[in-house]
């Protein structure tokens, strides 16, 4: 059990530089990491790279497809890694893997590299949770001190805060992901899948003009998301909709891709600020971060600002390169619970495609 | 939110009051429907005038598209509205309505003139709970002398007769389909004795997430969050929830089976199931 001195960090500074390499491959990107932890307590980015599979328009990711692909980009994308860092593997200290949560075969094939570089150089292992790498990385660009997370991504819906060395959930979806419905979408009106359908949705929105009803479903701190994409996709069965735009001049009671688009950002973000402000409200912080690959998103940003603004709070987010999956998060994490001496043997270093954030003990945090 | 600019009635009304906190969802005033009057009048002739009444005020969300704010306001104002008024026809002790602007998003109701249970259980006010956590070694060492001070004096009542009237009244809640959605020792209040030989009235407030249902389940999982928040704010709550659920049993009568099992299986069930994706 914990002491008095409660709050103060048990995490020492290192004596010595920590190299940490982060593998990460839960969901279409692959992205490796290295990452370097000061004895002063600065931390370094040393190379950040990442090789996303892109499925063509109408398509999304099988998860056979995407271990094929995570296999084939493996090695170059960590051999990418190394020579940006400038660093050789027998510097490294450990090497971090996601464990989970994510889909199975893409997990598997990036945790069977991990483990066999640990074997080959002698290596610890480090499994981390996936959402407590995201947690950790937006944390760590921020200088966020307590914030409440809003972890928004194409496989998690979360709002998250840390207690008592745990990060609790507080709210999530009921069913599908916010970046699933958006990505789902992009996919019933032919939208491009490059760089990604979340972001192509965003730039169509910004064309959309009018709002059109649609559910609006936040129960307490959790929300309902499928019904908003069931019905969304409804409304291109409309004998208004025009996926080319208006037919001539005197065309006007139409609805278009852009507005559809615009409705549905909308609605789905106001949900989410709606639960984030109930959890800042509930545990009393002033602090929002967002991350995930949907916290990218410029409009759910500002949303986001001004809901802080009305609370007198302050927003973090971070850009694409640290909100997207990427394998820097995965060493960033995976450092942290490694200087508390928490390694993963051979025996246990399995993957898991359910593995929840609350699950994780965050014993590097006071 | 500029008092010095507002038309309206309603927000005339608002600029008149005091705000008592603010929530998440809406700020809550106090203030009177009916203000005195400029001029000076006899006094003790204007004694039914200047009943105060809490004022729940959804304001406008920037954030949110304009259109949707609307709507969501007018329908979560005419949906707690609604619920209230269920309550009453169906005799349970809720506040009474004042006054309902949908357009602004202005509920009014009766002011309770007493404590939330959550306070009078020694639970601590609302967001309190961050300072009790890191003091977790001084606050048990307090409740050993907390009968000092009871909360409870002046309400002539014990605490296992609060925990039956919490039973009796959600049940008498359930019996009329309405299911309270946010059930927690704070959002229970206890009326203390109008006069001598009358009893303290238990008194549910806040009904800004309840909505009808006959279903067993919704039932079973409103008595489940209550529990939870009992659990969470009062350290050894066991037989103050027990104490609940018999009551509950005793109003209920023949429904009391079918909930009572459905309950069983929401606590195996837990709050979230395992994550999917």
């Amino acid at each position: 059990m914990p002491g008095k001195m409660r709050k103060r960090s048990p995490l020492k500074a290192p004596e010595r530089p920590y190299i940490a390499l982060g593998l990460e491959g839960s969901a279409n990107k692959l992205g490796a990491g290295i990452i370097k932890h000061s004895p002063d307590g600065s931390t370094e980015v040393l190379a950040n790279v990442r090789h996303t599979y892109i499925t063509p328009p109408g398509e999304g990711f099988l998860p056979r497809d995407t271990a094929q692909h995570h296999r084939t980009w493996a090695l170059s994308v960590i051999n990418d890694a190394l020579k940006k860092a400038n660093v050789s593997l027998h510097d490294i200290d450990c090497i971090c893997y996601t464990k989970g949560p994510g889909m199975g075969a893409p997990l598997t094939s990036v945790a069977l590299v991990a483990r066999t570089l640990s074997l080959l150089y002698h290596k610890p292992l480090v499994g981390v949770n996936h959402c407590v790498g995201h947690i950790e990385m937006g944390r760590q660009i921020t200088a966020a001190k307590n914030p409440v997370v809003l972890y928004v991504s194409g496989g998690n819906t979360q709002v998250i805060a840390y207690s008592q060395q745990c990060y609790r959930i507080f709210g999530e979806t009921l069913d599908i992901a916010v970046g699933n419905c958006l990505d789902r979408f992009a996919r019933v009106i032919n939208l491009s899948n490059d760089p990604s359908p979340g972001y192509n949705i965003e730039q169509e929105a910004k064309k959309g003009k009018r709002l059109l009803p649609l559910p609006y479903a936040t129960k307490g701190m959790d929300v309902s998301l499928s019904g908003i994409l069931t019905s969304i996709e409804t409304y291109t069965q409309d004998k208004r909709y025009r996926p080319d735009g208006p037919i001539n001049d005197t065309d006007s009671d139409i609805i278009t891709p852009q507005d559809l688009c615009f409705s549905l950002q909308e609605t789905v973000f106001a949900m989410l600020v709606e639960i984030t402000e109930r959890a800042m409200a509930h545990i009393g912080s002033k602090e929002v971060l967002i991350v995930g690959g949907v916290g990218c998103n410029e409009r759910l940003q500002e949303m986001m600002g001004i809901m802080a603004k009305e609370r007198d709070g302050l927003v973090f987010a971070t850009d694409e390169r640290f909100c997207i999956d990427n394998g820097i998060m995965i060493a960033q994490a995976g450092l942290l619970s490694y200087r508390m001496g928490f390694q993963t043997s051979l025996a246990k270093s399995t993957c898991t495609q359910r593995f929840r954030t609350d699950q994780v003990h965050v014993s590097w945090r006071a | 939110m500029n008092p010095e600019s507002s038309s309206t009635p309603t927000q005339r009304l608002i600029s008149r009051a005091t705000l008592v906190s603010q929530g998440a969802e809406a700020a809550i005033y106090k203030g009177e429907l009916h203000p005195p009057p400029i001029y000076p009048v006899p006094s003790g002739n204007r004694d039914h005038d200047s009943e105060p009444v809490l004022i729940k005020y959804r304001f406008h969300k920037q954030y949110r598209h304009p259109t949707l704010d609307a709507s969501l306001t007018k329908s979560r104002v005419a949906g707690e509205a609604r619920a209230i008024g269920r309550c009453l026809r169906a005799g349970v002790n809720v506040p009474g309505i004042r006054m309902v602007d949908l357009q602004e998003g202005v509920l009014a109701i009766e002011w309770i003139n007493g404590k939330s249970v959550r306070f009078l259980l020694g639970g601590g006010a609302e967001g309190e709970e961050e300072v009790d956590e890191v003091h977790g070694d001084v606050v048990e060492s307090e409740e050993t002398d907390e009968a000092e001070e009871d909360p409870l004096k002046g309400y002539n009542i014990t605490q296992d007769d609060i925990m039956q009237l919490i039973g009796t009244e959600i049940a008498k809640m359930h019996e009329a389909d309405i299911i309270h959605g946010d059930l927690t020792t704070s959002n229970m209040m206890l009326r203390p004795p109008s006069a001598p030989d009358k009893s303290s009235e238990l008194v549910l407030i806040d009904f800004g997430l309840a909505y009808t249902s006959t279903l067993v389940e919704d039932k079973a999982v409103d008595l489940y969050v209550l529990e939870r928040a009992f659990a969470s704010t009062h350290p050894a709550s066991e037989p103050l929830f027990a104490s609940v659920l018999k009551a509950y049993e005793r109003q209920a009568g023949k429904d009391w089976k079918a909930i009572s099992r459905r309950l069983d299986d929401v606590r195996l069930r837990g709050r979230k199931r395992s994550m999917v994706g």
